[in-house]
C-alpha cells in the first residue's frame, strides 16, 4: 500500500525558495549554460522530453527486469526500420513484448494553457534582458527581446504491449501514482511543462485463434509552448533618436512691449581736492550723456584705457567696460563735478 | 465404472470395418511414409506449473512440461500477416497459424493428448524451429469432415499461434 501523501520520502537540507527568489532561481535555470536570453524550444524538443520523461519518471520494472521502452517517437516513417535494428527482438524481427511505446499524435494543436493563451496580440516583442557589452573601447547596453512564447497541445500516446495482467497492473500503478493529482511536470531544457493525463483505453488483441497480448493505451497531453530564437532580437539601449518637431504655421501677433520707465538716470562724478582721474567700471551697457561741469576746465575720457575723446558730449558704454575721466580743474584747490546722464540700452 | 461401449454398424452394407481401417492405414502410411511431417509436443503440466492465484497467469519461470512427444501430422502454415499491433501504429509482420491434421489413432498410440496452451514445435529448416502454442485443440470432431463417410471420428485438426521467445523457446 503506498504512503500517504502527507508523509515526506525525502526531506529537503534547504529550504525551499518562495515567491520572488523562486522566480529568481527559475530565471537562472532557464539562462543556465548559455546565453542571457532563454533556449529556444521547438516540436522535437518537448518530443524529446517526454520521451525522455516516459523513461525516467515512468520506469517500469517487472520480475527485476526492466521494461525497455521505444528509444524514438513511432511516426509512419520510421518503425519498419527501428525494429530492424532493435536489440529486443525475436527471430521474425518482430518487437519482443513486454516493451512501452510512444505514439504522438501527428497533428499539434493551439494550446491550452492558461498562462500563455490569446494574451500579447501581433508577436510583439518585449524586453528580457539588459546585458553589458564592451567593445574593447566602449562599455555599453544590448537590449535583449523575445516575443510572447506560442503554447501548444501536443498529444502523446504511451502503449504498453505485454503477455501479462501483472504487467498491466505494475504499469498502471506507476502511472496513476505519478499522476495522482491529474498533471506532472517534466524539465525541457530549463523549462517546466505540464502534462495532462487523459483517457486510458485498452487495445488487446484477443482474438480466439491469434496470438492473445495486452495493449493498454494512456493519453497525456503536453501543455507545452514554443520559442523560437530566430525571434529574438539583440539591440544596442542606447541608439540613435529621429526626433520629429510639429508648430503650428499660423501668425500670431504679439501685444507692443510697454515702454521702460525711468530708463534714464543721473550719476555726478566727484573729483575731490587734489583728485582729476577717476575709474569705474560698468556691469551694463548705456549711454552717458554729459551734462553741466563745475571748476572743469576740460576732461579726457578713456574707455578701457583707450582714449576716447575730449571734451565729448555723449560717452558710449558697453557692459564690463572701465570708464577713465581726466579734467583739469580751474581751481586745484576746490572740487570738481560733472553731471552725467545714463541712458540704459 | 466401465464405459458401455456401442458398435457402429450404419453405412455397414457399403462401407465396414475393415474399409475403414484400411483408409486409415493407408492415409497413415501416406503421411508418415511420403510425407512425414515430424512435430514435437511440448505437454505443459497442469499439476506442477505455478500459477498466480488471482489471475491464473503462470509466474516467472513457473511453467513445468511433461516430457516431450514427436508426432507426426499433416502440416499447413497459414501465410504471414502484415498488421498494426491493435490500434496503435506499430506494424510488424505476424507469422500465419499452424494447422495440424493429426489421426486420433496416433495419439491413442503415443497415449498423448494435445490441450489448449501446450506447445509445439516445428522446423521450418535444420536450424530454425518455431513454437507455436495450442488456441484450439479440435476436440470437438463430430461434424461431417472428421468422420470419415459418416462412420466415426478419424483426426484431429489442431491450430495453434505462434508464440514469442519470452513465451516459449524450447525446452
Amino acid at each position: 500500500m503506498p504512503l500517504p501523501k502527507k508523509v515526506k520520502k525525502n526531506i529537503s537540507l534547504t529550504e525551499p525558495k518562495i515567491l520572488l527568489e523562486r522566480r529568481r532561481e527559475l530565471l537562472e535555470k532557464i539562462n543556465r549554460d548559455g546565453t542571457y536570453l532563454p533556449k529556444s524550444i521547438l516540436h522535437s524538443d518537448l518530443d524529446g522530453g517526454f520521451l525522455d520523461f516516459v523513461k525516467e519518471d515512468l520506469k517500469l520494472q517487472v520480475d527485476g527486469k526492466v521494461v525497455p521502452t521505444v528509444d524514438i517517437l513511432i511516426t509512419t516513417q520510421n518503425w519498419a526500420q527501428f525494429t530492424q535494428t532493435w536489440s529486443f527482438q525475436n527471430q521474425d524481427k518482430n518487437i519482443e513484448p513486454p516493451f512501452v511505446t510512444v505514439v504522438r499524435i501527428p497533428e499539434v494543436k493551439y494550446g491550452t494553457n492558461p498562462s500563455t493563451m490569446y494574451t500579447i496580440p501581433n508577436r510583439r516583442q518585449f524586453f528580457y534582458a539588459q546585458v553589458p557589452t564592451w567593445d574593447g573601447q566602449r562599455g555599453g547596453l544590448d537590449i535583449y527581446k523575445i516575443p510572447q512564447p506560442v503554447p501548444v497541445d501536443i498529444t502523446f500516446q504511451v502503449k504498453i504491449v505485454c503477455n501479462r495482467m501483472r504487467e498491466l497492473n505494475t504499469f498502471n500503478k506507476i502511472i496513476l501514482e505519478k499522476f495522482s493529482s491529474r498533471q506532472a511536470y517534466t524539465v525541457i531544457k530549463g523549462h517546466y511543462i505540464p502534462i495532462v493525463m487523459g483517457n486510458i483505453s485498452d487495445e488487446s488483441v484477443m482474438d480466439i485463434e491469434k496470438r492473445k497480448y495486452y495493449i493498454q493505451s494512456y493519453e497525456f497531453t503536453m501543455l507545452g509552448f514554443l520559442i523560437d530564437e530566430n525571434e529574438f532580437t539583440v539591440s544596442p539601449a542606447v541608439s540613435r533618436l529621429v526626433q520629429v518637431l510639429e508648430v503650428d504655421t499660423k501668425v500670431t501677433k504679439r501685444n507692443p512691449k510697454s515702454p521702460i520707465e525711468n530708463q534714464t538716470s543721473e550719476l555726478t562724478v566727484q573729483f575731490l581736492s587734489g583728485v582729476t582721474t577717476i575709474h569705474q567700471l560698468f556691469n551694463y551697457t548705456t549711454n552717458l550723456t554729459v551734462g553741466s561741469t563745475k571748476n572743469v576746465d576740460s576732461y579726457d575720457v578713456f574707455i578701457n584705457n583707450e582714449y576716447y575723446g575730449s571734451d565729448i558730449s555723449e560717452i558710449q558704454i558697453n557692459t564690463n567696460d572701465t570708464l577713465k575721466i581726466t579734467i583739469v580743474k580751474d581751481d586745484n584747490t576746490k572740487d570738481g563735478i560733472i553731471e552725467l546722464e545714463s541712458k540704459l540700452l | 465404472m466401465s464405459q458401455n461401449k456401442v458398435p457402429i454398424t450404419r453405412l455397414g452394407k457399403f462401407f465396414g470395418d475393415e474399409d475403414f481401417r484400411l483408409d486409415i492405414s493407408i492415409g497413415e502410411e501416406w503421411l508418415h511414409g511420403d510425407m512425414n511431417f515430424t512435430l514435437v509436443l511440448y505437454r505443459v503440466d497442469r499439476k506442477k506449473t505455478k500459477t498466480d492465484d488471482v489471475y491464473g497467469e503462470t509466474v516467472k519461470d513457473g511453467v513445468k512440461f511433461l516430457p516431450p512427444v514427436e508426432f507426426k501430422g499433416f502440416v499447413q502454415i497459414l501465410a504471414p500477416e502484415n498488421k498494426n499491433l491493435g490500434n496503435s501504429k506499430l506494424n510488424q509482420v505476424e507469422p500465419g497459424n499452424l494447422k495440424v491434421g493429426v489421426y486420433q489413432k496416433q495419439l491413442d498410440e503415443l497415449e498423448i493428448d494435445i490441450n489448449f496452451g501446450d506447445y509445439i514445435g516445428y522446423y521450418e529448416s535444420e536450424s530454425r524451429v518455431r513454437y507455436y502454442t495450442v488456441t484450439n485443440d479440435g476436440r470437438v470432431v463430430s461434424d461431417n469432415k472428421h468422420n470419415y463417410a459418416g462412420t466415426r471420428p478419424f483426426y484431429r485438426s489442431i491450430i495453434a499461434s505462434a508464440v514469442v521467445d519470452n513465451e516459449f523457446r524450447g525446452l
